[in-house]
């Protein structure tokens, strides 16, 4: 009769638990890289209050500027960011796939294109410079705009410049409007008197989606996780649409920007958040034009090959889960 | 002493001179600072309204160029609306002083609104730190380094070509790659201040290097010394004091490079509260955080200056009394100053007992 030495029966022992240690040890928490947009900043609110751990949630959101939040997600260094739908098919088109699993918000004027005193129109804007941060998402709202008026990207002049620069760009005279969101567009506004925004993410809903983005391989293997933080997005929703605690959520959002509650309730109503029912719509809805994310991302799809932005036009639909908001729905 | 004249070619200044001019170079700018500021006659540009009158997009607060203001009050009054109102102001990137130093108060004094948010202290002190490690990493790779390429052609040749060439290289431009090989946190900002810093290094250490007096070696090596015992008994004590003063104004290097560093990965530092109070245009708080960096880079080098005064007393040109201080103090405990007093390196006794 054989018997398993005693030495190999420890060994065994050990190895169970050491698998267990490390799967728990897999059981990491979620690391979201998000940036100072009104419908991302809101996420904050749910961390103050504790409402991921309430949810069985780890969730460690990390404070980047937009671009940075991008690159990090590129690297491979964080779960998820929060980009807007363009931006999302751009980042997966220069190597870091990603899925849109919630649509938090829809620009609803914060983008905009502002030009200097005298120039009220898209159209007074032909054989002018125009400054933008080029292949961003404002760029897109520009083209969008311009083909609105009967023009094309070569009627103006781009100028490259980094979005949080603009305001300084058009305060230095140097071009006839700029594209930006907000803070940075209104900031241009203030900076230069008289000058106005003459076409805005409100003059076309649904061009500029913003989105929560997942590695597929975060997804694949936490997905009940990432069903439940869907879910607290309607909770932060429900809190800064309740008359009696917006106040509060925005002030905890002006915190995490760093800057004056009442500042930073400026820019809400150029946001339209999205309750949970409604972004479930918009990220299962199969139109063609702006009302649904995979219609906004097919058009955006098209303007970036178009415009070089990149070269080979992107499986849009494998870049929409639309099932995440539908389990969340379904609690 | 009084009767001195200021004007003199290569002439010290008493300390007094000395100490009242130090003060004026501080004082000059913030003169004309306030000057612009409080005197509405020199500068000026803009137009703070006060009231909007007849123009349709005025409202109070608002900066308009004076010459907008104008011509719109004369729309107004042609239109018979009243005309609207308003001061002289400069406009919002030049904010007044008293603004920037109540901005430099109210920073410190207030307090993290959010779990987990930290002061803005604690934020300096996270770029100290950010600072201090991609330095010390730097100097404890680059100084030997350099050493070496200074004292021997082959190190030199090996190394100096490529390091002249990755120099050039922008510390900025590795950003991305920091954070795909180090990940997010503190790592990728060191590793772009060990960039920024670490080239310069290698290079300015081996030039101080190359510049020993050719006489000492000499000396040295008649006596008998040789080997890498030059490097370390005779090269590198008769330059301890330039590679000090190297490495003093390579650390002010390392500060220019902390605010491309602290955009890297998760925003964090000093640079976090600059970049946000300038995108919401709240420049008195920008100035007031540039001035903070200033005051901890000047503060840190004359800690530096003091220390390497009393590690190198005989560096030190001007009398004073500190020096004397020192002096006596190095004296009193008769230690030589240039060699290690445990290795008298070039006494031939040493060498003999040997060989």
């Amino acid at each position: 009769m054989i018997t398993v030495p005693r030495s190999l029966r420890r060994l065994t022992l050990g190895l169970t638990l050491a698998a267990l240690l490390l799967s728990r040890a897999t059981a990491a928490p979620l690391k979201v890289a998000y940036s100072d947009w009104p419908g991302w900043t809101a996420f904050a609110i749910a961390s103050e209050k504790g409402w991921f751990k309430q949810a069985g949630l780890e969730v460690e959101l990390l404070w980047f500027e937009y671009g940075p939040s991008i690159e990090a997600f590129t690297a491979g260094k964080v779960d998820a960011v929060m980009v807007t739908n363009g931006d999302a098919l751009v980042t997966g088109a220069n190597g870091a796939k990603n899925v849109m699993i919630l649509v938090t918000d829809y620009s609803n004027g914060n983008d905009m294109i502002v030009a200097q005193p005298g120039i009220s129109s898209l159209k007074d804007l032909k054989g002018k410079k125009v400054a933008v941060e080029v292949g961003f998402v404002d760029h897109l709202l520009l083209l969008n705009g311009l083909k609105k008026a009967g023009m094309t990207e070569a009627d103006v002049e781009l100028v490259p410049t980094p979005t949080n620069q603009t305001p300084q760009v058009l305060a230095s005279g140097q071009v006839a409007a700029i594209a930006a969101w907000q803070p940075n567009s209104g900031q241009a506004l203030k900076a230069v008197a008289g000058s106005t925004a003459v076409y805005t993410s409100a003059d076309e809903p649904g061009l500029i989606y913003d989105t929560v983005a997942v590695s597929p391989q975060s997804l694949a293997q936490n997905r009940a996780d990432w069903v439940k933080f869907v879910a607290v997005w309607d909770k932060i929703v429900a809190y800064l649409n309740d008359e009696t605690t917006r106040d509060d959520g925005i002030k905890i959002m002006a915190a995490r920007a760093g800057v004056d509650a009442k500042e930073y309730a400026a820019f809400m109503s150029g946001t339209k958040l999205l309750t949970l029912a409604q972004s479930t719509k918009i990220i299962s809805g199969q139109t063609d034009t702006f009302g649904s994310i995979a219609g906004s991302s097919k058009i955006a799809d098209e303007f970036n090959v178009k415009n070089g932005v990149y070269k080979e036009s992107q499986p849009v639909a494998t870049y929409i889960d639309a099932t995440l908001t539908t389990d969340a729905l379904k609690k | 002493m009084s009767n001195s004249p200021w004007f003199a070619i290569q002439h010290p200044l008493t300390s007094r001179r000395r100490f009242l001019l130090g003060l004026f170079s501080f004082t000059l700018p913030l003169i004309l600072w306030c000057a612009v500021s409080y005197t509405p006659f020199i500068w000026h540009p803009m137009i703070r309204v006060e009231s909007p009158g007849g123009v349709s997009w005025f409202r109070p607060g608002l900066l308009v160029e004076r010459a907008v203001f104008a011509t719109e009050n004369a729309k107004a009054l042609a239109a018979n609306q009243p005309a609207a109102t308003g001061t002289r102001a400069n406009p919002v990137f030049l904010p007044e002083p008293h603004k920037v130093a109540q901005a430099f108060y109210t920073a410190f004094t207030t307090e993290p609104k959010l779990r987990g948010d930290v002061w803005l202290h604690e934020s300096l002190w996270r770029s100290i730190q950010t600072i201090a490690w991609g330095f010390l990493i730097s100097s404890a790779i680059g100084i030997p380094l350099g050493i070496l390429c200074g004292a021997y052609a082959l190190w030199s040749r090996i190394s100096e070509p490529v390091i002249d060439f990755i120099r050039y290289m922008p510390a900025p431009a590795f950003g991305a790659l920091a954070v795909a090989v180090l990940g997010i946190n503190d790592a990728p900002k060191i590793a772009i201040i060990f960039v920024g810093t670490f080239f310069q290094q290698v290079l300015v250490v081996a030039n101080t290097i190359r510049r020993t007096d050719p006489s000492l070696l000499e000396a040295a090596q008649t006596l008998g010394c040789r080997g890498f015992r030059l490097v370390l008994h005779v090269i590198v004590p008769s330059k301890l004091a330039e590679l000090y003063t190297d490495t003093r104004i390579l650390l002010g290097w390392a500060w220019t490079y902390l605010i491309v560093a602290e955009v890297v990965g998760v925003s964090s530092g000093i640079t976090f509260f600059i970049n946000q109070q300038a995108k919401y245009r709240n420049f008195e708080n920008v100035y007031a955080a540039i001035i903070m960096i200033g005051l901890l880079g000047l503060a840190t080098d004359q800690i530096l200056a003091f220390i390497g005064k009393r590690l190198f007393p005989w560096e030190t040109q001007r009398p004073s009394r500190l020096r004397a201080f020192i002096v006596r103090l190095f004296s009193s405990r008769q230690t030589p100053l240039t060699a290690s007093p445990k290795s008298p390196a070039i006494s031939p006794a040493s060498t003999e007992a040997r060989s």
